[in-house]
């Protein structure tokens, strides 16, 4: 589990008075406010959030400590790190991706099988996309009780019970 | 123009022999279809269809709320990954 989430980043200055073109990466894009202060990837800066309106492809925000649109300017780019625990705690059954993204993958016989590539949902049932050793293509298991009894975070591992034809021989 | 209620859903024949042949047999599988313009009919419901997106084939466990719609709108040809920031999966 990472200790830090990547919610965000900043797409340039927005007008000459020191607003900022916000993106926002998380489910309903407006909570992006709600996990501030945010770092950047060194964790050198952290700025307070104050959106100020939305606009095309994202938010108008002000920062703290960036009051110029030459300082705007120089942030372009910059992605906007948040806390792990920061997070909401989640009930049972319900797991932020972050958390599941990298995790190892174990069968009932407690081989390993690869490790968590990415979360995905197509309307559907949510998916997990495995990438296994050897293989180029990754694999698609539907994130279900049956097809996944356990998630342990805190070991890092889940363990998987796929359906037939699920993984490749 | 939408079809006729009279010709009723339209389903490709293999496809519902495939899920009838599964459902009989009871076992927990992935029925591989490559019909995305198949109408997803009540007996559907429960079975999980490995739907082609002309590059693999995407799990779609069916359920209740999917009945009228067409296998091909749950498996996109496109993959969009995105950031996981603080976006949940439900296991259910």
């Amino acid at each position: 589990m990472s200790a830090r989430v990547c919610v965000g980043a900043i797409a340039g200055a927005f007008g000459v008075q020191g607003e900022v073109r916000l993106k926002s990466f998380t489910a309903d894009p407006q909570a992006i406010e709600d996990y501030a202060p945010l770092e950047t990837e060194d964790g050198a800066r952290s700025f307070e959030v104050q959106i100020t309106r939305a606009i095309k492809q994202g938010f108008a925000a002000r920062l703290s400590n960036v009051r110029s649109k030459e300082d705007a300017d120089a942030l372009k780019g910059m992605r906007l790190y948040a806390p792990r625990d920061r997070l909401p705690s989640l009930p049972d059954d319900e797991f932020y991706h972050a958390d599941l993204i990298g995790l190892a993958v174990f069968d009932t016989g407690g081989a390993e099988i690869g490790k968590v590539h990415a979360v995905q949902n197509h309307g559907a049932d949510d998916l997990l996309e495995l990438k296994l050793p050897g293989h180029s293509a990754t694999v698609l298991l539907p994130f279900t009780l049956a097809a996944v009894p356990t998630v342990d975070l805190t070991a890092g591992r889940i363990v998987i019970d796929p359906p037939e034809g699920t993984l490749p021989e | 123009m939408s079809r006729s209620v009279w010709k009723g859903p339209f389903v490709d024949a293999y496809v519902l022999k495939k899920a009838e042949a599964s459902r009989e047999s009871g076992r927990n599988e992935v029925i591989k279809i490559w019909s995305r313009r198949s109408t997803i009919l009540p007996q559907f419901v429960g079975l999980t269809f490995g739907v082609y997106n002309g590059q693999k084939h995407i799990p779609v466990n069916v359920s209740e709320d999917m009945i009228g719609q067409k296998f091909g709108e749950y498996a996109p040809t496109r993959t969009y990954y995105g950031h996981a920031a603080d976006k949940k999966a439900k296991r259910k």
